[in-house]
Parts: structure tokens; C-alpha cells; sequence
């Protein structure tokens, strides 16, 4: 746990150095609207990125989200079309999200076959029998309740805000206080450890996935009741988007070590970088080196913070 | 439990099929005899080569993951390292005028480079791959797309380098197979013959044990990085020579399909297991079965849903072993696959060929229709014009084409398409230069190539069907703009993915009008939008507050628009226009609120509509050379100009107009 608090404030220490260059360089980046706009823009990637949270602390991985995003996406779409009320739309639309999830689950906690090859297998076939059915045809002409729940803007963005910080607190307090939160971390830790101190690994690693896919889900919905359509490609490269939040959030990729904190905080960097850049005037074409280069520092600054603290040590950490 | 084929005393099945590999032989014949059955000329030696000379990019990428995979690490950025060294190659060779020589040495020293950085950061900082390689991942395919500016595509290269890709020794075997080849026997030996290859396994198993056990563990997993970064290099100059361009989109997914060849082959995520044999069977599976479906002409979604089905039984069937029950469970289940693929494969075919005999009794022709993107809903409603048509001219129609971003995936396609020995094809050309050295090809061959949407070089095609050119495109574009803002204002860009070619050909003649009839109007900043509505969502939003003088948005793909819609919607400035290139259907809602004043575009069911009739007329022989019209069904005369059959012009969707179009 020490090491996860160094990688924090690490993170929070980028955040206030990009902060700072903002507040000299281009002022108009701190508005409510500019806030309002950005967390909202990343509050798909922050609700995915809580259940990779979990994965990855299991010691397992999911890279279908993006693919099951997409499908929860449509699916909330056509529920709304064929008369739902949007709420109950989204709700089942979550219910699918659990189904994919908890299919990966299975065959990932007892059929025992490893985490990337299932969400790999389940990503690339996920993505491709939706573009199958769809065609990429969109899901066009909803009823006019859907966007926004048929509320107001404001409104439902307050909704939509205080369900993810309702989730994320949720999951934050949960993983720190309850039985099934440390059973978590104990099964990333060691699963033999958490096997003989009474923990069933198989039906943790089972329910992690499953709750991501439900937290997919609900994601994808509060996602789609922005616009009035809904395209049969979203979710491209979220997957990338969660995992690399995660990580960066100081989450070890070997399970049993990190935090909602943390992932918090990658969310936070990898939102604010790329919009940042645009309002220092930065060409779209440099980017993504940009981007990639400050993940970089970010994570190798950590790095030789721990390696100069822990001085001596021969530490051959390696995935 | 080590994977060596070496090692005796051991059964046979656990010396070569360490991994349950065996799974994977069995699925290739199961698809070797599937395909035969269904797809022309899959079973065939010139098809076999084919199939090796479009997987050797994939292969050796695969073969220097595996190396990394075994130590327990993963290297995403390979991909991006094609990226990078396929454009420091154009770089060095075009705009430096090195010999392509030099800029090949370039190029490779490109890739040690960034092998090298992989490397330093994980053995010498210690961060975990998966982290490093994320971040490069983005860095390199940046600093490619950054040097570039998406746009410049390198091409025309000299022969010698382009025969490395699309060359044949004694008119059967791939140039580039011996580069495979030669990699994969090396990779062997290191991994099989070799102490250090021992040493790799020893790390995978267990990093501290083999420390303990004297092995240097940071220099033999920096060494496997390095190679990881070099042999993508390698991978990138055949694929610039097979393609004849280099171009900052080079490899775009390639590190999950590798890593997906990998996996299949047995190689164990968590390090320690893994062949290099294995390996080869996981690639030639899936790249097997992509030829097989194309020849088929079976859809190509099927595939990225049989990989993974491959992918979960491959593991769960080799995982069983021992017990003579589950050994039986086993064979039954195989069996059981066997027979249903048969089955599906028998009543296919017979669906297929039965309506054939049927009609004319003689030779149907076949034509075969590629979008840039299937599943994009623009090539959705023009596939139902190409439907149309192809039902009145009884002809049988194949659509096929890129599922992902992959630039290369068209020149597979056709490839596919010339072994299955068509009669026509008609293609909306991604990459000109890559497209049309296959396009030549194809004409040698004696099929009727047409370019339709977006055109390639003139002398690979019949006939372009011109729909509209990139310049009046961009010209309608700006005229638009212009008299929406009275000539005077500031607008921004909503593109498409940054290194999407005709998008920037789109730019480039915007920029060019505006210098020369609107010097008053002024583009602010061009942003990408990936295809994404909602990132054209996002996009917007921040052009919007980083720039509150802007009048105007222009979103030049089809989600760009209603993307941009939603976001100036939602900010409540009614000041702002927004103007693009999309679908009518898709702005309908907008255009009728007033958020988007006007959308450019062609009728896309008449796009489709025309190109099948002029392929069918084409392959009858029904249009001479020189001629100046001809009669295409419903749309009745259509002029020809040249080698180009005019549709009409561009056209403007309004709120007057919009509702009379359903596409």
C-alpha cells in the first residue's frame, strides 16, 4: 500500500505542474464550464476505469470494455425505442453489460482460462458481431424522453455526476472497509494466501467481472442519453483509456496493490493532457507524442523517486 | 513443463505440442477442408504463398513478441515502431535524398531506438512493461503523425525496394517469405538452442528464482526488447515495399493481432511457456482463416468472431489432458466441431451454387465491391444502391472490405479477390499509392478494375466513378462557409482520423480556395475527430471555448457533424454554424432545429447504383472505348469523360430539401 501513496502524489504533483503551466499560459482553462465539459466528457472513462480498478486488482485484466461499451450503448438505444422509459432502458441496458461481464467472468474464474486471452477473444468478437448485425447503421429517431432522461440538461448532468461519485465513493469505501474489498486485494495478492484464510478467489475474480460489465454498462447509458442517437462504433480504444488510468493511478499490474484514489487521479491527467494542449495552441498533429511522452515522465519520475528512496535495494520488479 | 522440443524421454504429443498446440493443427485442417469446399481457388499453391506473403509483417512482429511474452512481459508499441520507421524511412529517402539504402539503415536504427528506450525504462527504472510500452505505444505513432502532419505519404519508391514486397522469385515464391523464414529459424535457435533462450524461460517462471540461479535477468530481458524494437523495423520496411508507401497510419492494430497470434500459439500470458512453432500455427490460423472467409465471400466480421471462439477453445481444449475421460470428452467435442463445420460448409455451398445453375445456365458474373470501411453508414446506404443494381443487371454482387483502420487490410482484399478470379472490381480507395500497385495487378489479370467514391492512380483503372473530386469537395465546402459568414469570419475543423487520406486532400483544397477567393476567412485549428461522434463531441466543446470568436464548425466525416451539432447545441451559442460532409439522415434532426445549416454530399444510393451497373456493363463488353454515354438503368444516360463516369455534382442538403432523401 506505501508504494501506491507515492505513485499518488506523484500523479497529484503532474496535475499541479500542468495546473500551473494552464493558469499562466491560457486562464479561460479554469471555468465551470470548461470543468463542467471535461467531467463530463470523462465520466465514462472514470466509471470503466473503477471496475478496471477492481480487475487489475484481482490480478486480472479486461480488455473487452471498449466492445462491451459499444453493445451497452446500442442496446440502451434500441431498449428506449421499443418503448422502455429511458431509466428502465439503462438499467437493462447495465443488465446486459453484466451478462458480458459475467460470461468473462465465468470462463475466467472456472473455466480457468486466462483473463487476456477470454476479454482478447471476447473484445475482437463482441466488436465484430455488433458491426455484423448493425451494419453501422445508428440508432436513429428515439423517442424525445431519451435525451436527458426527457429532463433538463443541467439537471441530468447533476444526475449522471453524482452517480459516478456516488459509485466511485462507493467502490473507494468499500474496497478499504468491507469483507469483499479486502478479498479483493487479498486474491491479487496471493490467491493460494487468500484460498487458506477462507476467501474463494474463483467468485471474486467471477464478481469483478461481472460488476465491470454492469459498471460498463451503466457507463455506456449516461454516455448515450447526451446526444438524441446512438452510433454502432463507441467505445473505440477505451479499453486503452481505462487501463492506462489505472496503471498510471499506481494500480500494479500483478494485482493486490492500488486504489480508486489513484485511478481518480490517472483519470484526471490522461482527461485534462489533451485538452490542455489545445489551449496552449498545440497542433492535433503532436498530440498524441505529446501524450505519450508526459505518461512517460510521469511514470519514470515515479520511478526514480522510489528507486533513490529505496537506495541499495536491487528491487527487480517486473510484471 | 519447458517448452523444448528438445528435451527426450518425454511422450511425443507433450515434445511437440508442449502447450496443447495440437488444438491448432487441427483447426487449420478443419479450415484447410472447410475452405476448400467453399472458396475458388482456395486450395491452390499460389493461393498458399498468398496467404504466407500477407502474414510476414504479422509473423515477424509475432515472432519478436514472443521472446518478450515469455519473460512475462508484453510490448503494445510495436505497431506504433512500424509507424515511426516506416515514415523515418520516407523521411530519410524523399526528403532528406538519402539512397534507399541509407534510409533503410535509418530506419532500423529507428527501431533499435526505440527497442532500446523500451528497454532502458523497464530494466533500468524498472517500470512495468505493460506501462512503458502503453506510453510508446501513443510516443511513437505521435512522433510519426507529429513529423508527418498525418498527411505526407511517401511513396514511388525505387523498384528494387518495391519488388522486396511485391516481387516473386521464379513467378510463384514471395520475395519477403525468405525474411520470414530466416527470422523464424532464428528466433528458434535462440529461444530452443540456445543458453540464453533457457535463460528467458528461467525469467518468465520466475525473475528472482533466476537471479538467485546467477542469470543476469536485466540484460536478458532488455536484450528481448530491443530485438522486439529492431524486428518491427524489419516488419515495417516489407510492409512499405508491399503497400509502395510509408505513411504515419503503417501497422495500426498490429500489436493486438500479433499478440492475439501469440496467445493462440500457446504462449502463456504470465511467462515461462511458449513456442515458437506454436506461435507460427497461432498466425497462419487466423491468417488462414481471413483468405478462406474472403474467398468464401463469406462476411469478414465472421472472423474477428471465430478468432475468438479459436481463442477460448484453443486454451480450454489444450488445457485438457491426462485421464483417459477427459481424452475422450476431448475427441468427442472435436468431433462434434468437425461435424458442424462440415455441416455448415455443406449447406452453404450448396445454398450458394443451387440459384447459380438457375440462371442463364452459363457464367454469372461476379463483382466485387469494396468500401473503405464496412459497417461506416455513408458505404452502408451506398451497399444498398450496389444491391439495387445488382439485382436488375443479374449479376452477383460481393461486398467486402476493412473492419478496422489497418491501410493495408484493402490491398488483402483484393488480393483475395484476384485468387478468387473475379470478373470485376470496384474499389473506394483508402491509400492511392498502396492500392494501386494490386489494382495493376488485377488488370494484368484481365479483371475489370473500376475506382468508385475515391479514385486511384489512372492507370490502374477502367474507369473512376466521379461522384465529386477532392477539389470540388473542398471547394463546395468553402463556397458554403464563405456564404454563410458573408466571406468574413473565423471557422475550425472537425476531420477524421489526422492521417486519413482523403480528408486531407479535402484540407488542402480548402486552405487552397481560401488563399485564393476568401482572404478574409480564416481556419483556426483542424482537429480529429478518430470517426468517433463523441470525441467530434468533445472536440468541439474545447475549439468552442478555446476560440469564442469562432462562426463556424466544419466537420468533414460523417459522426464529425453531428458531433459538432450536439456540442454547439449544447453550449447554447446560436451564433455558431456548423456545416459538413455527412449524411442527410444522420443531421436531419439538427438541420431542422437550425443547429447545422447545410450538408454536403452526393446521392450515395446512385454512387452504388452506378458503379455496379457500369461494372456489369464493363464486363459484358457493353462500353466501348471512347464512348461518351451509356444508359444506366433508372438513372438513365450517364456521360462518360475520359476515363470517368460523371454522377453529377456535390450536392447541398437544406432544410427545404433534406426530407426528400432517406440515407
Amino acid at each position: 500500500m506505501r508504494h501506491s501513496h507515492r505513485r499518488e502524489i506523484s500523479l497529484a504533483a503532474a496535475i499541479v505542474a500542468i495546473a500551473a503551466i494552464m493558469a499562466l499560459a491560457a486562464p479561460g482553462f479554469f471555468t465551470w464550464g470548461n470543468a463542467r465539459d471535461l467531467v463530463m466528457a470523462n465520466l465514462p472513462v472514470l466509471i470503466v476505469a473503477l471496475g478496471m480498478t477492481l480487475v487489475i486488482l484481482t490480478g486480472q485484466i479486461d480488455i473487452s470494455v471498449g466492445s462491451q461499451f459499444a453493445i451497452c450503448s446500442v442496446a440502451a438505444g434500441v431498449f428506449a425505442k421499443l418503448g422502455m422509459p429511458t431509466p428502465v432502458a439503462c438499467l437493462a441496458a447495465c443488465l446486459v453489460g453484466a451478462a458480458m461481464g459475467a460470461a468473462n467472468g465465468a470462463l475466467i474464474a472456472y473455466g480457468r482460462v486466462p483473463s487476456i486471452v477470454v476479454t482478447l477473444a471476447t473484445m475482437v468478437a463482441l466488436r465484430d458481431g455488433l458491426r455484423w448485425v448493425t451494419e453501422g447503421a445508428w440508432v436513429q429517431d428515439l423517442p424525445r424522453t431519451f435525451q436527458w432522461f426527457g429532463r433538463s440538461q443541467a439537471a441530468s448532468e447533476a444526475i449522471a455526476m453524482a452517480i459516478a461519485a456516488l459509485l466511485a465513493a462507493a467502490i473507494g469505501w468499500g474496497l478499504r472497509n468491507l469483507a469483499a474489498g479486502r478479498a479483493v486485494y487479498a486474491t491479487g495478492s496471493s490467491a493460494q494466501a487468500a484460498r487458506l484464510a477462507g476467501i474463494r478467489p474463483a467468485h471474486v475474480i467471477f464478481a469483478v467481472l461481472a460488476l465491470t460489465g454492469a459498471l460498463t454498462g451503466c457507463a455506456a447509458s449516461l454516455n448515450a442519453v447526451r446526444f438524441n442517437q446512438v452510433p454502432a462504433n463507441a467505445g473505440l480504444g477505451l479499453e486503452m483509456q481505462t487501463i492506462a488510468a489505472a496503471i498510471v493511478g499506481g494500480t500494479a499490474v500483478t494485482g493486490g496493490r492500488g486504489g480508486i484514489v489513484g485511478t481518480l487521479l490517472g483519470v484526471a491527467l490522461l482527461g485534462i493532457i489533451g485538452p490542455a494542449l489545445t489551449y496552449l495552441g498545440i497542433s492535433a498533429y503532436w498530440e498524441r507524442a505529446l501524450q505519450g511522452g508526459i505518461i512517460l515522465a510521469a511514470v519514470a519520475m515515479d520511478a526514480i523517486r522510489v528507486r533513490t528512496r529505496e537506495h541499495g535495494s536491487l528491487a527487480v520488479e517486473r510484471s | 513443463m519447458a517448452a523444448l522440443p528438445s528435451s527426450d524421454r518425454r511422450p511425443w504429443r507433450d515434445r511437440w505440442f508442449p502447450n496443447g498446440e495440437w488444438v491448432l493443427l487441427f483447426a487449420l485442417v478443419l479450415e484447410a477442408g472447410v475452405f476448400s469446399a467453399l472458396g475458388p481457388n482456395f486450395f491452390t499453391l499460389a493461393n498458399f504463398f498468398e496467404v504466407v506473403r500477407l502474414s510476414v509483417e504479422l509473423g515477424l512482429l509475432a515472432l519478436a513478441l514472443t521472446p518478450v511474452m515469455i519473460t512475462g512481459g508484453i510490448d503494445l508499441s510495436v505497431g506504433s515502431m512500424m509507424a515511426l520507421a516506416a515514415v523515418v524511412f520516407g523521411a530519410a529517402w524523399r526528403d532528406a535524398g538519402l539512397p534507399a539504402g541509407v534510409a533503410i539503415a535509418l530506419a532500423l536504427l529507428a527501431g533499435c531506438a526505440g527497442g532500446a528506450l523500451n528497454a532502458l525504462l523497464i530494466t533500468g527504472l524498472g517500470i512495468p512493461p505493460i506501462i512503458v510500452t502503453l506510453g510508446s505505444f501513443s510516443m511513437f505513432r505521435g512522433i510519426a503523425e507529429g513529423i508527418t502532419h498525418g498527411a505526407a505519404n511517401y511513396s514511388n519508391f525505387p523498384k528494387a525496394l518495391v519488388m522486396l514486397g511485391q516481387g516473386y522469385w521464379w513467378g510463384v515464391l514471395p520475395v519477403q517469405l525468405p525474411i520470414l523464414a530466416v527470422a523464424a529459424v532464428a528466433y528458434a535457435l535462440l529461444l530452443h538452442r540456445s543458453a540464453i533462450g533457457r535463460t528467458l524461460y528461467a525469467i518468465g517462471f520466475s525473475p528472482a528464482g533466476a537471479r538467485y540461479a546467477g542469470v543476469r535477468v536485466a540484460r536478458r530481458v532488455a536484450l528481448v526488447y530491443f530485438l522486439s524494437g529492431m524486428v518491427a523495423s524489419v516488419a515495417a520496411i516489407v510492409y512499405v515495399a508491399h503497400l509502395g508507401q510509408a505513411k504515419s497510419d503503417a501497422g495500426t492494430g498490429y500489436e493486438l493481432a500479433a499478440i492475439t497470434a501469440v496467445v493462440l500459439g500457446g504462449t502463456s500470458v504470465s511467462g515461462g511457456r511458449g513456442t515458437v512453432w506454436g506461435t507460427l500455427l497461432g498466425l497462419f490460423s487466423i491468417t488462414i482463416l481471413q483468405n478462406g472467409l474472403r474467398l468464401a465471400a463469406l462476411p469478414s466480421e465472421l472472423t474477428g468472431v471465430l478468432t475468438g471462439a479459436v481463442l477460448v477453445l484453443a486454451i480450454v481444449l489444450g488445457r485438457l489432458r491426462g485421464g483417459v475421460r477427459t481424452r475422450v470428452a476431448a475427441l468427442a467435442l472435436c468431433a462434434a466441431i468437425a461435424a458442424a463445420a462440415v455441416l455448415v460448409a455443406g449447406t452453404h455451398g450448396w445454398l450458394v451454387r443451387s440459384p447459380r445453375q438457375g440462371a442463364r445456365g452459363g457464367h454469372r458474373l461476379v463483382i466485387a465491391m469494396m468500401p473503405k470501411a464496412k459497417g461506416d453508414p455513408y458505404f452502408t446506404s451506398c451497399r444498398t444502391g450496389a444491391e439495387e443494381a445488382a439485382r436488375e443487371t443479374n449479376v452477383d454482387l460481393i461486398w467486402d472490405g476493412p473492419t478496422g483502420l489497418d491501410p493495408a487490410k484493402q490491398n488483402e482484399v483484393v488480393e483475395g479477390w484476384i485468387t478468387r478470379r473475379v470478373d470485376a472490381i470496384a474499389v473506394s480507395v483508402e491509400n492511392q499509392a498502396g492500392i494501386s500497385t494490386v489494382l495493376r495487378k488485377a488488370r494484368q489479370r484481365g479483371i475489370r478494375v473500376l475506382t468508385w467514391d475515391a479514385d486511384a492512380a489512372p492507370d490502374a483503372r477502367d474507369y473512376f466513378i466521379n461522384q465529386a473530386t477532392p477539389q470540388g469537395i473542398g471547394f463546395t465546402l468553402t463556397d458554403e462557409a464563405a456564404r454563410l459568414l458573408h466571406g468574413q469570419g473565423q471557422f475550425a475543423i472537425v476531420t477524421g482520423a489526422l492521417s486519413a487520406a482523403n480528408q486531407n486532400q479535402w484540407i488542402a483544397f480548402i486552405r487552397q480556395r481560401l488563399a485564393a477567393q476568401y482572404p478574409r476567412l480564416k481556419l483556426l485549428d483542424i482537429r480529429p475527430s478518430d470517426d468517433d461522434r463523441d470525441k467530434a463531441f468533445a472536440e468541439t466543446q474545447t475549439i468552442l471555448k478555446v476560440y469564442p470568436k469562432v462562426q463556424l464548425i466544419m466537420g468533414i466525416a460523417a459522426p464529425a457533424v453531428p458531433g459538432a451539432a450536439e456540442a454547439v447545441r449544447q453550449s447554447g451559442r446560436t451564433d455558431v454554424y456548423v456545416i459538413g460532409l455527412s449524411l442527410p439522415n444522420l443531421c436531419k434532426r439538427y438541420v431542422h432545429d437550425g443547429v447545422v445549416q447545410s450538408v454536403v454530399l452526393w446521392n450515395t444510393r446512385d454512387l452504388g447504383y452506378l458503379t455496379v451497373y457500369t461494372a456489369a456493363r464493363l464486363s459484358e463488353n457493353a462500353i466501348p472505348a471512347g464512348a461518351t454515354a451509356f444508359l444506366a438503368g433508372r438513372l438513365g444516360s450517364i456521360e462518360v469523360r475520359g476515363d470517368q463516369v460523371i454522377l453529377g455534382k456535390p450536392f447541398i442538403f437544406n432544410r427545404a430539401n433534406i426530407d426528400q432523401f432517406d440515407f
